[in-house]
């Protein structure tokens, strides 16, 4: 950075100390020790949801509401959101060149587009890998309700454990047999495992026991309850909406509590090519509880500040409304909300009058991810080393969008 | 579709006039395309002359070949790579019993003959072509049985690409989404307009021509040019420029929809060829560019006439084409190709014993490119039937154990406990619409990630949960009417013949003495079953909680049947 102006000026004491302050604040330390990513897969409407036009065309029906955050005015379907708004951090100057779902999806959780020679690691697996999981047999990083993205070229055991039903204890955490037996089949087990290893000389099978005894130790795990929500008071469950996404959303903050590092939940249905603005409508009748209270009860319970929670889709929708009532996709300019965990609460960036454009500077994906990865304590600008020899960052040359940074 | 799809290839230039495509039907142009290369009575190279080249190679670099495999280890291994499952127990038993010198061969040809054979391949490709690709208008199964005709009729590889990459006409028979392959096979044989399958890894790559140029350069040439998308590659030769040309012959596939957005199911589109690049391409900024380029092969001839058709008889006669074929093959058997990954060729990723390579592929290209031909080669080749070892294989001097794919575990773990058979009996179910579901659960959670280091074991969480506790294996080892361990539980074999025939079902193999000793001993005097402590909830379906054996007599069989599902031996190819 500036190498230039460095040289220009000098190298007096009181100035290299402050370029070596803005170098560093890359990899600060860490002000989250969690991510909760809510993906809203599909891409979805930024002017039917952070930044509405009600005064424009393009806005359609959708009116503004006014939100604690002074100057901030949202989409009237997201009336909880518009109540904690002042605790959230809206950018509404994003920008990508990915109008495809796969790729999109592909780039919003890799920071980086598909290329057919290297599988890029999620962010998630990146803080699998780089932070690492709790001491309790939980996993680093968990998805709620859909795949999420995976490890890539740091190898699957850094990839998300995956949890389809919110709520309920994940998939065959219990033994089908009573726990003794359980233990009894886990010694005959290692004595047959004993016994290949010795006479086919395979590697593969003291590594394959590692991953057996990370299994066993989610399921002997004091902490397996935090994937499961029936024991939180009704008020609990009301506040978030009892729906899936709701569940998710409560699941994501008892997995945080107990030490998970990344967790995404997911809610479907973002795909509004026709009949947009009923379905938005019904869509954020779930988001909008469920995230709302999702911030409200992190920052109640003292942990807002240490968990950074991102709201993301594929893209935005196109802000010409179709012929049914439907919008497509549109990557040139879209909203992204972060709140917690380091980030500056407010407004940043702004779209033209229409939604068309980004007015002012844009920031990309790689921008948006390194913001966090920087957040969570990781340096965005540090190279590792693919199997095949290429050096690689977090993410394709992003850089931390300065204004959404407490 | 068994016969539907030759049909279906014939009706195509008929379909094609139909929807106005200005150029002859794929399949009066293929033949033609292969007959060029096919000179008469090559010389052969099989697995004897394989052997020559690498025992040369070894001799060079000083390497000792580890000792030859048993041949219980050579069945399994060739069953799961020729046929993509473990062999039955009774085909353990007549092969040791075999004495004949040639029973290797023998046992090769068998699998290659099998119907089996056509399953897993199509298995295979599925799975390279299509990946995760799901869309309403995607059918996945006519993908799956266009590929399985084709190898069940052993089509040469060079037909077979050719048809995929030049494919037109309708995707599906549409209607309701089929539950399981023989559903899909009645829904396309009544199917009033014919389907041809190959549509649907068109229609994959609808928004995305870059991708399907790139996928279709890497797979079937090894070469990948999508690098070069964004710039001139660093260290390759490949430009930008050659990247858009290439892909420029992929830019005039259009989709037509028949079926509405609001149509539930699977949904019927018809591809064809339009004479320019799709006009919404064109409005597309990142793809503006490839669609001015010149539609040219990769060596630089260019593809005026009718692009895509042109482009795939390039691929199918360029050279790269058989050795790309041949390097994934040998990867395929020998865990690792001559060039690694086995899908990226390049000047600085220098192939492994490049003669061998070289000479393989002349052998296929010469010999009609017939898979099966090839395989028995790689097969019956001394490398691939070398036992593993702890030292580190050089040039293959020792086996590379591997785990099992989705598929071939799942066909395994069913066929070892017989578990649709008690499903069967159970007669509440459709049981090729639950393994339907089994096949997607573990995809799913059985994916392994091609970019791992493959010398490894890469696992889940997930994977080790659905085998430790998951249902199929929880059944499997449970002593439910009609499964495997059922039978030779309550059988009134002795305690010795219990044991072999549970390892001949599993790891393929008799127990050996030291195992016979602690199993009967096990056998003899097992532990007391504990009531169960945790109560199910109220699963729906057959893979509810499998309710516990009491007698501790049974209970001791089930718990060497649960073992040796979970062991390391069964779980990998080795």
């Amino acid at each position: 950075m500036q190498r230039r102006h460095f040289l220009i000026l000098g190298a007096s004491a009181f100035f290299s100390a402050m370029l070596e302050r803005a170098a560093r604040a890359d990899a600060r330390p860490a002000k989250a020790k969690a991510m909760i990513l809510l993906w809203m897969n599909g891409g979805p409407s930024h002017l039917d949801t952070w930044d509405p036009k009600p005064r424009h065309p393009n806005g359609g029906p959708t009116k503004a509401i006014r939100t604690s955050q002074r100057g901030l005015q949202i989409s009237e379907h997201m009336p909880s959101l518009a109540r904690v708004a002042r605790k959230l951090t809206v950018v509404r100057s994003m920008t990508s060149r990915e109008g495809n779902h796969q790729r999109a999806e592909y780039l919003m959780h890799t920071g980086y587009a598909p290329t057919p020679t290297l599988v890029h690691p999620s962010l998630g697996a990146w803080v699998a890998k780089k932070i690492g999981g709790p001491q309790n047999g939980l996993p680093p990083f968990v998805s709620i309700g859909g795949p999420s993205y995976g490890a890539g070229f740091l190898g699957v055991s850094n990839g998300p454990f995956v949890v389809l039903k919110a709520g309920a204890p994940p998939d065959d955490v219990t033994p089908a047999t009573s726990s003794d037996r359980f233990a009894r089949r886990q010694a005959l087990l290692a004595q047959a495992e004993q016994r290949f290893a010795e006479r086919s000389g395979s590697p593969m099978v003291a590594e394959r026991r590692a991953v057996y005894a990370r299994a066993t130790s989610l399921m002997g795990s004091a902490d397996l309850s935090a994937f499961d929500h029936s024991d939180e008071p009704q008020a609990v469950k009301t506040a978030y909406g009892e729906t899936d996404f709701g569940r998710g959303c409560i699941v994501a903050r008892r997995l945080v509590s107990a030490g998970v590092r990344f967790v995404e939940v997911v809610q479907d249905g973002w795909d509004t090519h026709q009949d947009n603005f009923n379905r938005v409508g019904k869509q954020l009748g779930i988001v909008d509880p469920a995230v709302a209270a999702l911030v409200d009860d992190l920052d109640r319970r003292g942990m807002l500040a240490s968990t950074l929670v991102v709201w993301l889709g594929d893209f935005g929708r196109s802000p010409k409304i179709n012929a049914r009532e439907g919008r497509d996709h549109h990557p040139k300019a879209w909203s992204a909300m972060l709140a917690g965990g380091g980030t500056r609460p407010g407004l940043v960036g702004a779209t033209d009058a229409g939604g068309e454009n980004v007015a002012g500077t844009a920031y990309g994906v790689p921008d948006l991810l390194a913001t966090c990865a920087s957040l969570m304590g990781l340096d965005p600008r540090e190279q590792v080393t693919t199997p095949v020899g290429r050096p690689i960052t977090i993410t394709d040359g992003g850089n931390p969008i300065a204004p959404a940074m407490a | 579709m068994r016969n539907g799809t030759l049909a279906g290839a014939l009706v195509l230039s008929a379909v094609a006039a139909f929807v106005g495509c200005n150029h002859a039907g794929p399949a009066a142009r293929a033949p033609q395309a292969a007959a060029t290369v096919r000179a008469p009575a090559p010389p052969d190279f099989g697995p004897r002359d394989v052997d020559a080249m690498l025992e040369k190679a070894w001799t060079e670099k000083g390497v000792t070949p580890a000792a030859a495999a048993d041949d219980a280890t050579f069945l399994r291994r060739a069953y799961v790579d020729i046929v993509g499952t473990i062999p039955p127990p009774e085909r353990v038993v007549s092969f040791l019993a075999d004495r004949s010198p040639n029973k290797r061969a023998k046992l090769v040809d068998e699998l290659l003959a099998s119907p089996d054979y056509a399953e897993h391949w199509a298995d295979y490709w599925e799975d390279q072509l299509m990946g995760q690709a799901r869309a309403a208008d995607i059918d996945r199964f006519a993908f799956r049985l266009w590929l399985r005709d084709a190898f069940a009729k052993n089509t040469p590889w060079d037909r077979m690409v050719y048809a995929l990459v030049t494919a037109t006409g309708q995707n599906s028979p549409g209607g309701p989404r089929p539950k399981s392959m023989s559903e899909a096979e009645r829904a396309i044989e009544k199917s009033p307009e014919p389907v041809n399958g190959a549509v649907d890894w068109v229609l994959k790559y609808r928004d995305t021509p870059q991708d399907w140029a790139g996928n279709a350069s890497k797979t079937f040439l090894g070469v990948q040019i999508q690098c070069a998308q964004c710039h001139d590659h660093k260290t390759e030769k490949w430009t930008q420029k050659d990247f858009r040309q290439f892909a420029a012959c992929f830019m005039r596939a259009q989709t037509l929809p028949l079926d509405g957005l609001m149509q539930k199911g699977q949904k019927r589109a018809i591809v064809r060829d339009i004479d320019r690049p799709l006009p919404r391409f064109m409005r597309n900024p990142d793809l503006v560019d490839i669609g001015r380029a010149e539609p040219t092969a990769l060596d630089g001839t260019p593809m005026t006439d009718d692009p895509r058709e042109s482009i795939a008889k390039w691929i199918t006669t360029s050279p790269a084409f058989a050795v790309e074929a041949v390097n994934r093959m040998w990867g395929h058997f020998l865990g690792r190709g001559f060039v690694d990954p086995v899908d990226d060729v390049r000047p600085s990723n220098p192939a492994d014993a490049p003669e061998l390579e070289q000479a393989l592929a002349k052998d296929f290209a010469t010999h009609g490119y017939d898979w099966k031909r090839l395989i028995r080669t790689i097969a019956l080749a001394r490398a691939y039937g070398l036992s593993t070892s702890s030292a580190s294989p050089v040039l293959w001097s020792r086996f590379r154990a591997t785990p099992l794919g989705p598929n071939e575990m799942l066909d395994a773990l069913i066929d070892a406990t017989g578990i649709d058979d008690a499903l069967r009996r159970m007669g509440r179910f459709d049981v090729d619409a639950l393994t339907e579901r089994l096949r997607q659960l573990y995809g799913f959670v059985f994916d392994v990630d091609e970019e791992s280091d493959e010398q490894s074991f890469e696992g889940t969480i997930t994977q080790a949960l659905v085998q430790l506790n998951g249902r199929l294996v929880a059944g499997g080892s449970t002593a439910l009417p009609g499964t495997a361990v059922a039978r030779i539980a309550r059988s009134d074999m002795s305690a010795d013949k219990k044991i072999e025939a549970l390892y001949l079902r599993t790891v393929s193999r008799p127990p050996t003495a030291d195992e016979l000793a602690s199993w009967t001993k096990y056998f003899a005097d097992p532990p007391p079953v504990s009531a169960p402590e945790v109560v199910d909830r109220k699963t729906p379906g057959p893979f509810r909680r499998v309710p516990e054996t009491r007698d501790p007599k049974i209970a001791a069989v089930e718990d060497l049947m649960w073992t040796l599902l979970n062991s390391s031996e069964f779980v990998l190819n080795h």
